[in-house]
C-alpha cells in the first residue's frame, strides 16, 4: 500500500506587517511521485523580503524538480536575487525538501534552523555533511546535506527562526523558545495524538510561537510539514445516474466504500436514501442565506444540497483559507464540505449524468454542464493548490 | 420529527432543494419567528431536499412548501401563515 504524503503549512507575518517574509512552497508531481518543498526565510520582514524569498523559493523549485545540482543551484539563487537597497547585500535562508522514488528524502538546508524528523514518537537524528560553496559578500555558505529513506508514519517538520526566537525577552523564556524547546513540544504534540495531521501540526507550531510572542509576532513566523501517512479517501456523490437502472449501482458504490461519504445535491440523496431505506433529515440551525441547510442520513458523513453548494465549495478553495476554516463561527453546508476535503488525500467524486427529466424548465436548463465544470474546478483546485489526489468517475 | 396529522399539530415542510433556495425558500425558515405565539408553539417545521416540484411546472413555481396535506407554491411568509390558520381554525 502506498503512503500519501499529506504537506502543508502555517504562518503569521511580524506584527504590523501585512505580507510575510518567509515562504513555503511545495510542488507535487504524481506521476513521478516527487514532492519537492522549500522553506525560505529573506532578509528583514515584509514586502521586501518576501520578494527574496519568493524568489529564492521558485527558483529552488524549479532547479531541484529540473535536477539541477545543489552547488549550482545554490549559485544560480545568489546570482539572481536582487540587492537589499539598506543593508547592501542579497539573502534568503533555504530549506529544500526532495521526496523523489520510493521515498527517498534528500534535504538541503542553508541557514534556517535545523529540520526535524519525527518516527514512531521519537525525534530521529539523522546525519548531516556540509558542502562548502564559494563564499560570497563576505558571507560563509554552509549547506547542510542528509538523506534517508522515509517509513511509513514519519514527518518531517521544517520551520523558520521566527519559531525558534519566538519569546526571546520575555520571562518565561528569556533567551527564546529554542531549538530545544521547539523539538520537545513537538515531540509531545505527536505522542499525545499519533495522527495528528500536518496542517494542525503546523498550525500548532506556530500558534505556540505567537503564543511566547504574547500575540505579537516579532518575525514572521512559519511552519511547514510532510508526513507520509496511510491515505484518508473521501467519496463524493453528486448528481443521479445517467438511467435510473443504474441507480443501484450508485448506491452499491456509495455502501462499499471504505472512507468517508458525501452526498452533494436533493435528488442525489433521494435516491440513495430510497435504495437504502435510509432517513434524510434537513438540519435547520445556522440557516445561511446563500448555502442551503445540510441534511443528515445514516451512514453518511454529510449530505448537502448540489449546485450551489458545491459552486460555494470552490470559491471557499480558491480564496485564502490558511488555517481551515475554523475561524467561520457559524459554519454552513460549503464549509463543512471544504473541512471534509482538506481532511482527506484521495477524494474520489462521482459524477452522476442524468439529464433533467423535464428538460424544458428553463430555470435550470445547463445543470448537468454546470455541475461538470464546477466538480472540474474543485478538482483542479483541491491538486494544485492543497496536492490531493482526485480522482472523476462519471456514472 | 414524524409528520403528524393530528389536529393540534401543524407540519410544515419547506423545500430546500437548489430551485426553491433560490427563489427563496431561506426566508420562509423563519416562519417560527414570524407568526403569532399562539400558532408558532403548534408548528412543527422541516426541510426537505428537492421535493420534485421544480421540474416541469405542472405544481406551479419554487418555492414549494407542504402545510399538512397542502401544497403551496410561490410560497411566501403571508401565504403560508394564512394557511395555517386556515387549518388551525378547522
Ligand atoms: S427544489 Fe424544491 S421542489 Fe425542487
Amino acid at each position: 500500500m502506498h503512503t500519501f504524503i499529506e504537506v502543508d503549512h502555517y504562518q503569521c507575518p511580524k506584527g504590523g506587517h501585512r505580507m510575510e517574509g518567509d515562504v513555503f512552497l511545495s510542488r507535487k508531481n504524481s506521476t513521478e511521485n516527487r514532492v519537492i518543498s522549500v522553506l525560505s526565510d529573506g532578509l528583514g520582514s515584509g514586502v521586501k523580503a518576501g520578494v527574496l524569498s519568493t524568489l529564492t523559493a521558485t527558483m529552488a523549485i524549479t532547479c531541484v524538480a529540473g535536477d539541477i545540482p545543489i552547488e549550482r543551484t545554490a549559485q544560480i539563487i545568489h546570482q539572481t536575487l536582487p540587492v537589499c537597497s539598506e543593508r547592501r547585500i542579497r539573502y534568503a535562508t533555504f530549506t529544500i525538501v526532495d521526496i523523489g522514488q520510493n521515498q527517498e528524502v534528500r534535504i538541503l538546508e542553508y541557514d534556517n534552523p535545523p529540520y526535524v524528523l519525527i518516527r514512531d514518537g521519537e525525534l530521529v537524528e539523522v546525519p548531516k555533511t556540509v558542502a562548502r560553496l564559494p563564499s560570497r559578500y563576505g558571507r560563509k555558505t554552509m549547506i547542510f546535506v542528509s538523506s534517508f529513506v522515509a517509513q511509513p508514519g514519519d514527518r518531517i517538520v521544517v520551520f523558520s527562526d521566527g519559531v525558534v526566537q519566538s519569546g526571546i525577552g520575555t520571562q518565561a523564556m528569556p533567551l527564546g523558545w529554542g531549538n530545544a524547546g521547539v523539538r520537545r513540544f513537538l515531540r509531545e504534540l505527536v505522542q499525545r495524538d499519533l495522527t495528528i495531521s500536518a496542517r494542525e501540526l503546523a498550525q500548532r507550531v506556530v500558534q505556540k510561537s505567537l503564543w511566547n510572542d504574547a500575540l505579537e509576532a516579532k518575525d514572521d513566523i512559519t511552519c511547514g510539514v510532510l508526513y507520509f501517512r496511510n491515505p484518508r479517501r473521501t467519496l463524493v456523490l453528486t448528481g443521479p445516474p445517467i438511467a435510473p437502472e443504474r441507480d443501484k449501482e450508485l448506491a452499491s458504490i456509495f455502501s462499499v466504500y471504505k472512507g468517508k461519504k458525501i452526498i452533494c445535491g436533493g435528488t442525489t440523496a433521494t435516491i440513495l436514501s430510497r435504495e437504502l431505506g435510509k432517513q434524510i433529515r434537513v438540519c435547520l440551525q445556522n440557516l445561511d442565506p446563500e448555502v442551503p441547510p445540510p441534511s443528515e442520513m445514516d451512514g453518511a458523513d454529510l449530505v448537502t444540497e448540489g449546485i450551489l453548494t458545491l459552486g460555494k465549495t470552490a470559491e471557499l478553495l480558491a480564496g485564502n483559507l490558511q488555517g481551515g476554516i475554523q475561524a467561520f463561527s457559524v459554519k454552513h453546508a460549503a464549509h463543512l464540505l471544504v473541512e471534509h476535503l482538506l481532511n482527506s488525500d484521495i477524494v474520489d467524486f462521482v459524477v452522476g449524468t442524468r439529464i433533467n427529466e423535464a428538460h424544458q424548465d428553463p430555470s435550470m436548463p445547463m445543470e448537468l454542464e454546470i455541475r461538470r465544470n464546477i466538480v472540474k474546478r474543485i478538482a483542479h483546485l483541491l491538486e494544485e493548490r492543497y496536492l490531493k489526489e482526485v480522482h472523476i468517475q462519471f456514472i | 420529527m414524524k409528520p403528524s396529522k393530528d389536529a393540534k399539530n401543524i407540519h410544515v415542510v419547506i423545500c430546500s432543494g437548489t430551485t426553491c433556495f433560490l427563489m427563496g425558500a431561506s426566508e420562509l425558515f423563519g416562519i417560527e419567528k414570524t407568526i403569532e405565539g399562539s400558532l408558532a408553539s403548534r408548528i412543527t417545521v422541516e426541510g426537505s431536499p428537492c421535493m420534485n416540484l421544480c421540474k416541469g411546472g405542472s405544481y406551479g413555481k419554487a418555492p414549494f412548501v407542504r402545510v399538512n396535506d397542502t401544497l403551496i407554491s410561490t410560497a411566501t411568509l403571508p401565504k403560508v401563515i394564512e394557511e395555517i390558520r386556515r387549518q388551525a381554525s378547522l
